[in-house]
């Protein structure tokens, strides 16, 4: 464990002298993912000002939501972000026979291999959206709150992570998966506003199936003072039992690894 | 005990059998047709300390499907493979440590980086110690001149910076085995030679076992004492150089060039005629039946002869007769 943190750091200095060679790129990234997010909130904004409140749910309530779950997603962005190209960068190019014969875990390997910075984007607005909401709506800052948040973020980027890398292990089949993981992330799109707001189906698709609901709505239920809040305890132990599974379907997919040719 | 111990491994290949146009592709993604491909049959070898072993055949032989197999890259369909004890897929890390592997087509390194910091990167995945790897470092900037290349990032190196680059971040863990697939593929005859040297070099400092496939019978000639030939996924060789050498060595050629344009001539027996041109002729004869002088006379008492000369068989020759003609390995036998 501690062999690994310490050859983390190593990947992460080493990533750093890459993006100082291409810093120009550093700040588009950085930047483009705020200008990204800052999109979709002038989006939600527009739509909220004409209305006090949607069934109840205020524009800083939703704007709590909106701000979890951009962390966890943020989570997903800092530490996973490989797992989306790992078909088209990797397996299909040969690449990835270099991390089967190397003497560590070839899942570390590929997530090591590169930390995305774009992630700092998520992590300055996902921030500034839980922290005004908190200001706003007049929730207690203090440490058992800021402690709760912490771990949803972390279970809610968790879960994140591993939808990814269940998605992702199709490419040991399929060659490239990046419309498949496309398919299944985008349903957190969901998660960004209250799941009342939708059929009953909806609400359990994204609780039990896709649950991203754990990194966003019953957290913020929770910090609402809402019945249903309690649900947010589950989160630390759905993100357990996905990235349980989502292992071993890599696992599986490692074993039909076909490499390419030559 | 073999260093390297192969019994009975096999790899089968399922593809999807696709028709042309889009049709086809529609009709494969709903109602697939599986195709077996075997691509390695009942292989077995076993491989001792210190040797350099060839690993040769044609163009999708199954040379690289056997080499993926033997580092832990893909699990073999049927039999096992050993490697100091360890089972390269289910102790594919406690493997890893042994062993280095370079695929002479593609990097193991990081394209962006100068090479110090991906050798730098390597040592501390296979954790090697820092006096050791300081070194070894100075060690292989002597040998394989990388003094040169330290801060250049791999993506701006030539093909012989590369291979060069590679070889470094393959022995800096000092593994005891070695898979080396086409490590001078594409390279010039300098960097060749200079490659050449290096692998022989560690294989007598270190006694380390090295398996290495290739296309270039120099590397083979000057490297391997014992070759394994693989034809159509199962051995069809496995034996020492000097027996196919000694075996095939038996045939010469002699090339006759003649004044007068050639019409036809009369061989004596044990004599083939390989090549007949206008001014040229090449005829292979077997030198236990009959002497490359009595060859001479009889072609010159029928053409009028300007000059000849004498072929040695070289190993280019021999391999290229045995792809050509599959009986052939019968006549070397094999062994194991």
């Amino acid at each position: 464990m501690l062999r690994y943190a310490k050859l983390y750091w190593h990947f992460v200095i080493q990533r750093f002298k890459i993006l100082m060679e291409y810093r120009l790129n550093f700040f588009i990234g950085s930047i483009s993912t705020v200008l990204f997010q800052g999109a979709s909130l002038v989006a939600l904004w527009a739509v909220l000002r004409q209305v006090p409140s949607i069934q109840g749910w205020t524009f800083e309530q939703i704007l709590l939501i909106y701000g979890l779950l951009t962390l966890s997603k943020g989570i997903n962005h800092l530490f996973a972000d490989n797992l989306w190209v790992v078909g088209r960068d990797y397996i299909r190019p040969g690449q990835f026979d270099r991390f089967l014969v190397r003497p560590i875990n070839p899942l570390f390997h590929l997530l090591a291999d590169r930390i995305c910075h774009d992630a700092i984007g998520d992590f300055i607005v996902g921030l500034s959206l839980v922290s005004y909401a908190m200001v706003q709506l007049h929730l207690p800052v203090n440490l058992a709150s800021i402690g709760f948040i912490i771990l949803m973020v972390i279970s809610g980027g968790v879960i994140f992570i591993a939808l990814n890398l269940i998605t992702a292990a199709t490419s040991f089949w399929i060659m490239d998966s990046i419309a498949v993981t496309n398919v299944v992330f985008h349903t957190n799109e969901f998660a960004q506003y209250p799941l009342t707001f939708y059929h009953r189906s909806i609400g359990v698709l994204l609780t039990w199936l896709v649950p991203y609901g754990f990194a966003s709505y019953y957290p913020a239920s929770y910090l609402l003072g809402h019945a249903i809040g309690w649900m947010a305890w589950l989160a630390p132990l759905v993100a357990l039992v996905c990235i349980t599974i989502a292992y071993r379907v890599w696992v599986l997919g490692l074993r039909n690894y076909g490499s390419t040719g030559s | 005990m073999p260093i390297i111990d192969v019994r009975n491994l096999g790899k089968t290949y399922r593809t999807i059998e696709k028709e042309n146009g889009v049709k086809g592709a529609v009709k494969a993604l709903f109602r697939p047709q599986y195709r077996e491909k075997v691509a390695v049959h009942d292989l077995n070898f076993q491989i001792e300390a210190g040797e350099i072993v060839g690993y040769i055949g044609v163009n999708g032989a199954g040379k690289s499907t056997t080499i993926k197999m033997l580092t832990g890259i893909l699990y073999p369909t049927t039999g096992s493979v050993s490697v100091l004890g360890h089972d390269p897929q289910r102790e594919r890390v406690a493997n890893a440590r042994n062993i280095g592997v370079v695929f002479g087509q593609r990097s193991q390194l990081w394209w962006d980086l100068a090479l110090i910091e991906s050798l730098n990167l390597v040592a501390n995945i296979y954790e090697v110690e820092p006096s050791r790897y300081k070194q070894l470092l100075s060690h292989f900037s002597e040998v394989l001149e990388l003094d040169e290349i330290l801060k250049t990032p791999i993506r701006s190196m030539s093909l012989g910076q590369k291979m060069r680059a590679e070889l470094a971040a393959t022995f800096i863990h000092e593994p005891k085995v070695v898979y080396l697939d086409e490590p001078t593929i594409g390279l010039d005859v300098m960097v060749k030679q200079r490659i050449r040297e290096f692998i022989k070099d560690y294989n007598q400092t270190h006694n380390t076992t090295v398996m290495l496939t290739t296309h270039d019978l120099g590397d083979i000639e000057q490297l391997c004492s014992r070759v394994i030939i693989i034809d159509a996924g199962s051995k069809v060789y496995d034996g020492p150089l000097n027996a196919i050498k000694q075996q095939f060595g038996k045939f010469r050629t002699i090339t006759f060039e003649t004044n007068q344009p050639i019409a036809s001539v009369n061989l004596p027996p044990a004599c083939e005629q390989l090549n007949l041109s206008e001014f040229s002729l090449e005829v292979r004869f077997d030198r236990s039946q009959i002497s490359a002088s009595q060859v001479a006379t009889a072609v010159m008492q029928q053409l009028d002869v300007a000059d000849f000369t004498l072929n040695e068989p070289d190993l280019e020759s021999i391999i290229k007769h045995l792809y050509q003609n599959p009986t052939a390995y019968n006549e070397v036998g094999t062994r194991g």
